[in-house]
């Protein structure tokens, strides 16, 4: 319920405000926004297995936004910026895949 | 195990008590020994308290709302930041849409350049016609000079002459005059005035008992003669011999004076005549 709150407060937020992304930030928020996506998938997963915790989610969240930017500066240091940033979408695209069968399971039983 | 001992020495009286504590005691602790479960096979899992040592468990609940909502706020902030940032640029294009952009974008300023390559031709063509209107304009503005000089509307001035009739004992007729005002025609005066009166195409003179009538206005003796024209043929066609300079010294006994001038100013204009029947040929 939070979350879904959370959610659209953020969109709206974004809509109103109008963002100008600073130039500096622009290769890497795509990549943040779905390794956000996959922590927030990833503590539905929990919320329905029953072992969902705060401190967890939070972690995870931070833990994978900033692993994935970091991931994607370094290879665009070392020049395989494009690839490395197709490869961390493609892990994290198999892990939100993974969470959402698992929360389907849960929800359709089977 | 234990608990049967426990049985055993309810039943047995109270002598065999003192006796029996520190066996049993022994046996108690050895019994703890042995029970354990703890075969080193499984990890022990420790229990954790469900919400720390206070137990607060609602408002730990709300903190750990307000987080996901934080969380999940940013994620759709970052979300709709980069939808935005994504629809303003070409970075997302791939490279056949970006060879069609380019394509169309090319196509657009090839028909921008024609346009314009048509445009300047039409704004040649429009300043031209202004240039020639323009030249219009002068040479009307030339003529308008020249006809208003022509017809008396505009003062004149430049060389000349000035001819001062003076009458004697016989009265100078009108025709003379006229002649006199002819020759100097003929010579080549471009303006001319008679008296303060301004000679035009329409002009006469005729006899009065007094004098002259000069277009309606009366002139007497002394006559004064403005031409502007080349003063020298102007003094040779008055002067010349047999001409209507000697006619009025002989004929007339009248005394003629002329002299030549570097500026001769004819200040005298006529009103253009508005005509009646007379239409301009288109």
């Amino acid at each position: 319920m939070a979350a879904v709150i959370g959610l659209i407060a953020g969109v709206v937020f974004g809509i109103f405000l109008q963002p100008d992304i600073p130039i500096v930030l622009q290769p890497y928020l795509p990549i943040m926004v779905v390794a956000a996506l996959d922590a927030l998938l990833g503590a539905a997963r929990s919320f329905f297995e029953r072992s969902f915790s705060d401190k967890v989610f939070v972690i995870s969240f931070l833990s994978n936004v900033i692993t994935a930017t970091l991931l994607v500066l370094l290879g665009n240091q070392l020049g395989v910026g494009s690839q490395l940033s197709t490869a961390v979408i493609v892990v994290l695209g198999i892990r939100i895949f993974s969470n959402v069968s698992a929360i389907r399971r849960f929800i359709f039983k089977g | 195990m234990a608990r049967a001992n426990h049985e055993h020495y309810e039943q047995h009286g109270h002598r065999e008590l003192h006796a029996a504590i520190p066996r049993y005691h022994r046996m108690n602790t050895k019994d703890k020994v042995n029970d354990t479960t703890d075969t080193g096979s499984f990890p022990i899992v420790r229990r954790k308290p469900p919400y720390g040592p206070r137990g607060n468990a609602r408002r730990a609940r709300i903190v750990s709302s307000v987080l996901v909502a934080l969380l999940s706020a940013l994620l759709g902030f970052g979300y709709v930041a980069q939808v935005r940032n994504t629809e303003s640029s070409y970075e997302s294009l791939t490279e056949d849409e970006l060879v069609r952009v380019l394509d169309e974008t090319s196509t657009q300023v090839d028909k921008l350049e024609q346009r314009k390559s048509e445009l300047n031709a039409q704004l040649e063509s429009i300043q031209s016609a202004a240039d020639k209107q323009e030249e219009a304009a002068r040479i009307a503005a030339q003529n308008e000079t020249t006809n208003g000089i022509l017809s008396g509307r505009l003062p004149a001035e430049g060389k000349g002459i000035t001819i001062t009739v003076t009458q004697g004992s016989t009265h100078v007729d009108a025709s003379t005059m006229f002649t006199l005002i002819e020759e100097l025609r003929n010579a080549g005066a471009e303006v001319i005035s008679f008296n303060s009166v301004r000679i035009v195409t329409s002009s006469y003179i005729k006899d009065t008992k007094s004098g002259l009538n000069v277009d309606g206005q009366s002139a007497a003796s002394p006559y004064t003669i403005k031409a502007i024209g080349n003063p020298e043929d102007l003094q040779n066609a008055i002067q010349i011999a047999g001409g209507v300079g000697s006619r009025l010294k002989v004929q007339y006994n009248a005394k003629v004076v002329l002299k030549q001038q570097e500026s001769v100013k004819i200040d005298e204009v006529r009103r253009s005549p508005t005509y009646k029947y007379a239409k301009t040929v288109e």
